[in-house]
């Protein structure tokens, strides 16, 4: 589902004001993709949401004591679809290709961050948590460090971190649903926003993982097929696209071209189609690549939604195998979206946002696919956008039902009470994200990467420490991550407010905070830790120890007492 | 009744099977590191000599599988390398597991 996450950056504002109306005219001729209701997409789309209901529907009858059990017993391959399908989302599926045609080989900082996240998070942070082996990132970090405060936090980051993600994923639902039903912005919010409750409310939370699996299916066979025969129109032998594109791609640094583009660039039309390819010639440096590499890899590997994947497999051994699995999978969109880009500019060598934007959609159409295809295609990736967005719902509503109500507001409260909370928030959390989505902040697109600095700065220090630094406690997590959680929003504010250190090309950018501020948040959790060594209480001390054994296999580990299940609604991972 | 406090500590691993433990995440994160941030490196220092300041060198000419040899190394290299070593660290840790039932050295799973 994260994936989804990715949005990519600069072209989500371009993607929302597109989404009303303007993007659509303002693509070059042969990549404008054709507006109005198209019949055979619809259908199809229509037809992939009802199968996705209908296995929603029949899992769930089919295994009535939840997900959990159901989820407990997928396998690494399995797990490693879902994993990948959590990751991917509308965004990506649309939004990286875009990214890689505007920023080249710049651009490359986003794939090698978003897989190399993943390396961070099975040597650090996989085995232990399945050991933990309960439902939320805030329960792990509050029961580890024996401290609510720490578990607000946690929860309160994993609100702002769905919130944030959702809202973004509505720009490919935007533009995916203005292509089929010719719909503008506002109504797709809408449209999105009721498939969703009808998906959550109908397929409850169980059947979840199968559908990951189908979607994963969809998506990356929907992703994949169109490469093949763009590659033999541009000249290839159409065996293997991802290897294949790199002749084309050695040829656009010479200004070769498709005919249609004119064959031959030279002058200034090959200036620039040259230096969008070598590494500094889209702006940038190396200090802003490594800071970009560093943040969305260490964001990656703190992402709540993310790492809650573990705790639904069998056992520890599957939980590392799926992550190399969920990697694998992930990487097959990565190895393609280049693809796009490149294919993008054999055709349209100058094209800007507007260009970027509709790559994934204009590439087959350019192909000549057909209908048929665009809309399965498009069904594919409306789906990967829905199940983000009601995913993330769960992910934001179990933080608060769960980890706030059930554990600190109202410790005896029942079940069917923390059910009823997790319900009436995830119902307030949609109306949250449609009023940011209708009237999305002009730097919704800023947004979605500060979700992958304020999950580096906060969570992954905190998770780390708490699973290898035994000495780790409550003051030191709380002055950790209150620092990496406000230098994070400083960053923010000077973005917003144009001050140069923040900006694009400053020392800090918002957007890649975490390179400067995660590993000041570990020392601060470090030193303040050492320091007040002597302030945590002796029976606050057992319990974190105890903790600790579990995680780490030690003897001597004490079963806790009876921890609540939690609500259905309120525990299932985020994607749907 | 009062039990050892639990001392985990990743640069001063307590007892053999974390001391095993860290030995497979220093490994994988050693090449990790080199592949995250030592490529780029690499192209950034070769690049320095171009006066136009876009970071043209031998690697952005020379060709490997028809790629600019700098994109493919990010593009493919690096993901390629990634799914390897998770393939490594599922690799050595069963290995790891495989010996310890083997040959379970006594006591050395208990926390000192």
């Amino acid at each position: 589902m994260m994936s989804r996450q990715l949005l990519t950056l600069s072209l989500t504002l371009v993607a929302v004001f597109g989404a009303t109306g303007t993007l659509w005219g303002a693509g070059e001729e042969i990549y404008q993709v054709e507006q109005g209701f198209k019949l055979v997409p619809a259908l199809i789309m229509l037809a992939s949401l009802v199968l996705y209901l209908g296995v929603g529907f029949l899992s769930k009858v089919s295994t009535p004591s939840g997900y959990w059990v159901a989820g407990q017993g997928i396998g690494k391959y399995g797990n490693g679809a879902a994993i990948a399908s959590d990751w991917m989302s509308a965004a990506s599926f649309m939004g990286v290709a875009g990214l890689l045609y505007l920023r080249g080989w710049f651009g490359l900082g986003y794939i090698i961050g978003w897989t190399g996240g993943y390396v961070l998070l099975l040597c650090l942070l996989a085995t232990q948590l399945r050991r933990f082996g309960k439902f939320t990132i805030p329960e792990f970090l509050g029961d580890r460090y024996d401290c609510h405060s720490v578990r607000l936090i946690a929860a309160v980051v994993t609100v702002l971190i769905a919130i944030t993600y959702a809202t973004a994923q509505f720009k490919g639902i935007g533009l995916i649903c203005g292509w089929i039903f010719g719909m503008s912005y506002q109504a797709s919010v809408f449209f999105a926003a009721g498939v969703v409750l009808t998906y959550m409310l109908i397929s409850g939370m169980t059947g979840v993982t199968r559908n990951q699996q189908i979607q994963y299916v969809v998506l990356i066979s929907a992703f994949l097929v169109p490469l093949w025969i763009l590659i033999e129109k541009a000249g290839g032998t159409g065996l293997l696209p991802q290897f294949e594109y790199g002749g084309i791609l050695s040829g656009l640094m010479d200004g070769r071209v498709s005919a249609a583009a004119g064959g031959q660039l030279s002058g200034d039309q090959l200036m620039e189609a040259t230096k969008v390819f070598l590494p500094w010639g889209s702006g940038g440096n190396i200090y802003h690549f490594i800071a970009l590499v560093f943040t969305l890899m260490i964001g990656t590997a703190g992402l709540p939604h993310i790492l809650i994947r573990f705790y639904t497999v069998k056992n520890e051994d599957v939980a590392r195998k799926s992550v190399l699995w969920g990697l694998f999978f992930i990487g097959l969109l990565y190895w393609s979206s280049p693809v796009y880009a490149v294919m993008g500019k054999f055709w349209n060598p100058l094209g800007g946002k507007e260009v970027a934007d509709v790559i994934i959609l204009s590439a087959p159409e350019r192909a000549g696919l057909g209908n048929a295809f665009l809309g399965y295609l498009a069904a594919g990736a409306l789906a990967a956008g829905i199940s983000t967005v009601a995913g993330l719902l769960v992910a934001g509503a179990s933080a608060v039902a769960h980890d706030w109500y059930a554990t600190v507001f109202k410790p005896d409260c029942t079940d069917r009470q923390a059910l009823f909370v997790g319900r009436i928030f995830t119902a307030v959390l949609c109306i949250i994200i449609i009023l940011t989505a209708l009237n999305p902040p002009a730097l919704i697109a800023q947004m979605v990467a500060m979700a992958f600095a304020i999950a580096g700065n906060t969570i992954f220090p905190a998770c780390v420490l708490a699973i290898w630094y035994s000495k780790a406690n409550r003051y030191g997590a709380l002055a950790g991550m209150i620092f990496g959680l406000a230098m994070t929003l400083i960053a923010m504010a000077g973005w917003v407010m144009r001050i140069p250190i923040f900006g694009d090309n400053g020392l800090l950018p918002a957007t890649s905070s975490s390179l400067v501020v995660a590993p000041l948040a570990f020392l601060i959790n470090i030193v303040v830790s050492n320091l007040t060594q002597d302030r945590v209480s002796e029976e606050s001390r057992l319990r974190m120890d105890n903790i600790l054994r579990k995680l780490h296999n030690f003897p001597g580990h004490e079963a806790e007492p009876p921890a609540r299940p939690a609500p259905s609604s309120a525990s299932a991972p985020p994607a749907v | 009744m009062a039990k050892p406090r639990v001392n985990v500590n990743f640069f001063r691993p307590s007892t053999l099977g974390m001391r095993q433990e860290v030995g497979i995440v220093t490994t994988v994160l050693a090449i990790w590191a080199t592949l995250s941030f030592g490529l780029p490196l690499l192209i950034w220092l070769a690049g320095l000599a171009d006066p136009t300041g876009m970071g043209r060198s031998f690697l952005t000419q020379s060709r490997f599988l028809g790629f600019p040899l700098h994109y493919w190394l990010i593009a493919q290299g690096c993901t390629i390398g990634y799914v390897l070593l998770c393939k490594l660290y599922c690799t050595l840790w069963d290995r790891r597991i495989a010996r310890t039932r083997l040959a379970p050295p006594p006591g050395s799973r208990g926390q000192r």
